[in-house]
């Protein structure tokens, strides 16, 4: 047995390297609902210690290089007395650059607007919180498409953050370490983005291709779509800002898979194979310079006071129906009042100018007993058809002091008589109720 | 007899270098690897880290430490890419076993046979990564041969323009 080892000890290390590494691989991978199997999205511990490891090992040598690269390169640029003209031309860049952001949230809220789609809230603006950062490494892979970037953890940043140039959409944050972060830019194939064509806005799910090029899948055939329209993120996917430019379409071609459907190749906006400096945005809440807040508050104020109004018109058309179906009521209760050679808004009922009508009695100032309404004693009705309706309250009259608490009042007189069908009836000829006793 | 010589013959043309060398020549061709690509876009058609692993284990001519060294610069190049760690290790550790295998039995000294050498282990590695992609793992995989072959050819011109240095780092007695 010995001698099996040592003869084919090559080929058995071999074997249990690859072996292992097999194993590995097993534990990195998971097979979907549809059968089909993919990489794990959360590293396991294991996986993620050793592309800790490797990332430290390798990118502090790579981000050196570059480093040098930018300081060998700025030092001439900068040199004597064109450094003040570069630093104007820089803070320039980021003028435009903001500029540029800043119209592509106004035009699209222009066009929603437009679109009548609703109302457009100041949260959905463009306007986010971003952490600018240097790209500087890579995956080594052409199969792979992702960069490094020299802000982590330690930066604010986190998974699935959006990385974006004011150019257009690069990538998203795939994994983080304390000084670093990789990102999965949108031209890999396993990378995916909500995206929506500006003028046709047809839907569609952009992603990477072997080569490296954006295409829009899962497309049915459409003539409207013409090269030279414009790719905008849809927001949907809960990482892009909505209304980002993605790129432009730039030829559509037939899905040679599936009949009916097409793909749209898409120029990407942003330069994805020179990138420098990047926008990793870290918040989506909305970010306001002073005025704006000012603007928003005034229009918070505005839209209140026309809440306010709004509210009073509708009390005022409520207490008319009411009024107007309490009439109804009446008239079917009462065919009598209804005068059929009269129209409709001339009937008594509606006769606005009766200085009788009965109204709801005012409330009392100190309620007792006798107060209509209340649950404690005798409603002031007559007392006969108290009597009938409560017999079992008849021997109370001789202990008046226990009459209230072993009496049940019955407040159905007091409820009629406070109804303005009963001033109508009264005022009709019917004899109205007794007068309502107050203390 | 006929074992001894084989072993004699590999013994005379074992390389050595210094301890440093182990170490920086593969951690340089990662690093310039991961940050080459930036500079050169889509035309980064070269895998530093298979020449390395073929260089070492034909210069060593053992095939244990040709796959270990394989082994361990796959697994950095998954390490540093979105993919499954595994991948890569797998496809170099096999053309690292190979490249020592075949170092004791072939004369790798020259130079038409390391050009071709080294143009098929990188074929080799790229046919190793798609059939464990799509079919141990199961995964989908965009694919361009076109782009494998181009890889491969760069990987020659490297390695023509790299072994000769390279050489010039052995410890010679």
């Amino acid at each position: 047995m010995e001698s099996f080892f040592v003869r084919y000890r090559n080929l058995v290390v071999l074997l249990a390297v690859l072996l292992a590494q097999m194993m590995g691989l097993a534990v990195q991978v998971r097979r979907m609902g549809d059968g089909r199997t993919t990489l794990d999205p959360g590293d396991g511990p294991g996986v993620r210690l050793i592309r800790l490891w490797a990332n430290a090992l390798v990118s502090p040598a790579e981000e050196a290089i570059h480093s040098s690269k930018l300081g060998v390169g700025g030092l001439w640029q900068n040199y004597i007395d064109l450094r003040h003209v570069r630093e104007q031309n820089q803070d320039l860049q980021k003028t435009i650059d903001r500029l540029q952001l800043e119209q592509a949230a106004l035009l699209e809220d222009a066009r929603q607007g437009q679109r009548l789609q609703g109302l457009i809230s100041f949260q959905e603006k463009y306007i986010y919180k971003t952490v600018a950062a240097q790209a500087f490494g890579s995956s080594g892979s052409d199969l792979s498409r992702v960069f490094y970037i020299d802000k982590g953890s330690n930066g604010g940043l986190g998974r699935d953050m959006a990385v974006i140039t004011p150019d257009g959409i690069v990538g998203k944050i795939r994994d983080v370490f304390p000084r670093s972060a990789q990102v999965l830019a949108i031209n890999d194939p396993t990378s995916g983005a909500g995206v929506i064509l500006e003028t046709t806005r047809i839907r569609g799910i952009l992603r990477g291709n072997a080569a490296g090029q954006l295409q829009i899948v899962g497309i049915l055939a459409d003539n409207r779509i013409q090269p030279g329209e414009k790719v905008l993120t849809a927001g949907g996917d809960q990482i892009f800002p909505r209304g980002m430019p993605v790129g432009v379409v730039e030829k559509v071609v037939r899905d040679p898979e599936r009949d009916g459907f097409i793909f749209i190749m898409v120029k990407p906006a942003a330069h994805l194979d020179r990138l420098d400096e990047v926008l990793v945005v870290t918040s989506t809440e909305p970010r306001f310079s002073p005025e704006e807040q000012q603007d928003i508050a005034t229009s918070e104020a505005l839209k209140g006071t026309e809440a306010a109004a709004i509210r009073d018109q509708q009390i005022r058309e409520q207490q008319a129906m009411e009024q107007q179906k309490a009439s109804q009521i009446m008239a079917e209760h009462l065919p009598g009042l209804i005068d059929p050679n009269l129209p409709q808004d001339q009937q008594p009922l509606h006769d606005s100018s009766n200085p009788n009508i009965v109204t709801n009695p005012p409330r009392a100032l100190h309620p007792d007993r006798f107060t209509p309404g209340t649950a404690t004693g005798p409603t002031g009705t007559d007392s006969a058809s108290q009597q009938q309706e409560t017999p079992k309250a008849a021997p109370d009259k001789e202990h008046p002091s226990q009459a209230p608490s072993s009496a049940k009042p019955n407040t159905k007189p007091a409820a009629k008589a406070a109804s303005p069908a009963h001033g109508n009836a009264g005022q009709a000829g019917t004899p109205p109720d007794p007068p309502r006793r107050n203390p | 007899m006929a074992v001894l010589s084989a072993s004699f013959r590999r013994d005379l043309e074992i390389r050595r270098y210094p301890s440093l060398v182990y170490g920086l020549v593969p951690l340089v061709a990662l690093v310039l690897q991961a940050w080459l690509p930036r500079v050169l876009g889509r035309f980064a058609w070269f895998d530093l880290p298979l020449v390395v692993t073929v260089y070492f284990a034909l210069g060593r001519r053992s095939p244990i430490q040709g796959t270990f060294m394989g082994a361990s610069m796959g697994l950095f190049e998954d390490a540093l890419s979105n993919h499954a760690i595994g991948v890569n290790g797998i496809a170099k550790t096999v053309a690292g076993f190979l490249a020592a295998s075949v170092g004791v039995r072939i004369d790798v000294d020259n130079f038409t046979v390391r050009l071709l050498f080294i143009f098929l282990l990188s074929i080799l590695a790229s046919v190793l990564y798609v059939f464990v992609t799509r079919f141990l793992l199961g995964m989908e995989l965009e694919w361009s041969w076109l782009n494998e072959l181009f890889k491969a050819i760069g990987n020659s011109i490297i390695a023509i323009l790299t072994f000769p240095l390279l050489d010039r780092l052995q410890i010679r007695d």
